[in-house]
């Protein structure tokens, strides 16, 4: 199994042509076996009383940060859905919502770098070496979030500006409204944008697939409440979280 | 890429009948190559550009074949030869613009074995694609045509998204002006679609030009009364008179109420990866008299939204100037 897929230049020289699809169904097949056997396992494992979601309600994402979150979810299904159809043979007029979506994309993650840096706690979501320790040691919580939600994270931050940054190139081949389509990047370099836009979009669907599931599981339903109501009760913040980790103004 | 000038090893199927055409069609899908006329196959074959697992020839299957009167209009067999069509007392009688456009494909001894069907599904003639080079169309990721460098007087001016190769059939302008509509086979059944949706632009299949799905087969054309003996044109404008496909032609059948044009279909070849039509002109003339002030007008029309690339720039005015002769005509 390749991760790239290759072709001949114009002069006969073997260059990368992008990211190998076949992939998709590889990723696809270790994900949902890895999210089986975890089910497995927790559903095995002896379960633990829910804290009550009743009792003073603790704000977790502010209505702006939410509406981020679910208008970035969208964006990502699309691109997702429109980038990778038409690879596996579902073919329609996918490029037009494609780069809409991509815009969309680019600028929400923009917002948010902003709004991160300036107006929320940057360090919220930073991974520091002593929550390294968290997955070892039951007795550490963590504070407003797991290191699993960073790790999350930190990998959806890495590949969206990835398929980002990518995609911005891609864009210059296109027509659009503000320019006439560029041709003009050699088909080397062209390849590798390719193939890491490729990529990036490949390990999304897997990230992507793995943040549903979890945000489904039942003892984490809570924080997808939170991510469509804005708050946890003040017994789930208890049970999950770090009171001093976690300050909050309730 | 090598020209090898002899066939590769290709596994060749004779079906005697539909069904066996169909299952055979189904059975190999993308690897199966759909014989006609065979007029674009060997050249794909021999130079390796195209590398099937089996010939399906459809020439033994009389179903396909023949051109019959039906209750609202004709039939044309996909496998009817194009020379078959220009000598139809039937065509030539009601629909005398495809005849012409028949006429215009290539040569005498092609049109002799060439099929309508072939002549409609053809790939495109994009000499990077043929050559073999990985582009867009070929499952690559860039137009060689389209690049700074590129030789693209032949390519498109509308619609071009990412390709901006053309569609080479003379027919199919015809057949879209004609309102005709496909029928297609398949192991399921039958199924029909508008000339108009047959033919798909690379926005939507980047990698063919019709909306044939692999393991379907084109088995016949209708074409209804709607635009029989009406008034029609037909022009080609081509580097040579014979074997050469269309820097850009026209094709038009009109319905007259003295003067003024009560309907119109016009259609261009050469200009997009479709027949395109050219419904901004035929909305304009619609119940307009026939005058040098509107035949002017309508031609400007006709090229309106043309985005160019380095060497087809002539194909505005030419594209205009057929507009004006077709209605002039």
């Amino acid at each position: 199994m390749e991760l790239a897929t290759f072709k001949q230049d114009v002069w006969g020289r073997e260059v990368i042509l992008g990211a190998s699809w076949d992939l998709l169904w590889v990723l696809l097949a270790v994900t949902f076996v890895g999210i089986a056997i975890h089910a497995i396992i927790a559903a095995a494992q002896k379960k633990k009383a829910m804290p009550s979601a009743a009792g003073e309600r603790i704000e977790r994402h502010e209505r702006i940060d939410r509406i981020f979150h679910w208008v970035m979810a969208a964006s990502m299904f699309v691109l997702l859905i429109t980038g990778i159809f038409p690879k596996i043979g579902i073919e329609f007029a996918w490029l037009t919502i494609h780069w809409v979506a991509g815009i969309l994309l680019t600028v929400i993650t923009v917002f948010h770098i902003i709004r991160s840096i300036f107006w929320q706690n940057f360090m919220d979501m930073w991974i520091g070496v002593k929550d390294l320790k968290e997955p070892f040691d039951q007795s550490i919580k963590p504070g407003k979030y797991s290191l699993a939600q960073k790790s999350m994270h930190a990998s959806v931050t890495v590949l969206t500006l990835v398929i980002i940054v990518t995609g911005i190139i891609m864009f210059a081949l296109i027509d659009t409204p503000w320019w006439e389509r560029t041709n003009a990047l050699p088909e080397n370099l062209l390849g590798w944008v390719f193939l890491l836009h490729g990529l990036a979009a490949l390990a999304l669907v897997a990230i992507t697939s793995l943040h549903i599931y979890f945000g489904l599981r039942p003892e984490k339903l809570f924080y997808t409440r939170s991510m469509i109501k804005g708050w946890i009760s003040e017994y789930e913040k208890d049970e999950n979280h770090d009171q001093e980790k976690w300050v909050t103004k309730n | 890429m090598p020209s090898y000038d002899v066939m590769p090893e290709v596994q060749l199927y004779q079906p005697k009948d539909a069904d066996d055409a169909l299952n055979l069609a189904d059975k190999y899908r993308k690897q199966g190559w759909l014989l006609g006329g065979g007029q674009d196959t060997y050249g794909w074959l021999k130079d390796r550009a195209k590398n099937p697992s089996a010939l399906i020839d459809l020439n033994d299957i009389d179903a396909f074949k023949g051109i019959k009167s039906t209750a609202t209009g004709i039939e044309i067999g996909a496998l009817t030869t194009l020379r078959d069509i220009i000598k139809s007392p039937l065509i030539n009688e009601s629909y005398e613009v495809l005849v012409k456009a028949a006429k215009r494909v290539a040569s005498p001894q092609i049109r002799n074995v060439g099929t309508l069907g072939g002549n409609l599904i053809q790939d495109t003639r994009c000499w990077y694609y043929r050559r073999g080079l990985a582009c867009y169309r070929a499952g690559g990721n860039l137009c060689y045509a389209d690049s700074p460098e590129g030789m693209n007087r032949e390519h498109a001016l509308f619609n071009a998204s990412r390709c901006v190769a053309v569609s080479p059939s003379d027919t199919a302008t015809a057949l879209v002006a004609l309102d005709a509509t496909m029928v297609i086979n398949n192991v399921d059944g039958e199924h029909e679609m508008t000339a108009e949706d047959f033919f798909v632009g690379p926005d939507t299949h980047i990698t063919r030009m019709t909306a044939l799905e692999p393991g379907e087969i084109l088995t016949s054309i209708k074409i209804p009364n709607t635009w029989a003996n009406s008034e029609y044109y037909f022009e080609k404008i081509a580097d040579r008179d014979v074997w050469d496909f269309a820097l850009v032609s026209i094709a038009m059948v009109v319905k007259k109420s003295e003067n003024s044009i009560q309907e119109s279909r016009m259609v261009c070849g050469g200009v997009a990866c479709t027949p395109y039509r050219l419904d901004e002109v035929e909305q304009y003339l619609s119940g307009n008299e026939l005058s040098e002030k509107v035949i002017n007008a309508a031609a400007k029309l006709a090229a309106r939204g043309a985005k160019t690339l380095n060497y087809n720039h002539f194909k505005i005015p030419l594209m205009e100037n057929l507009v004006k002769r077709a209605l002039r005509s």
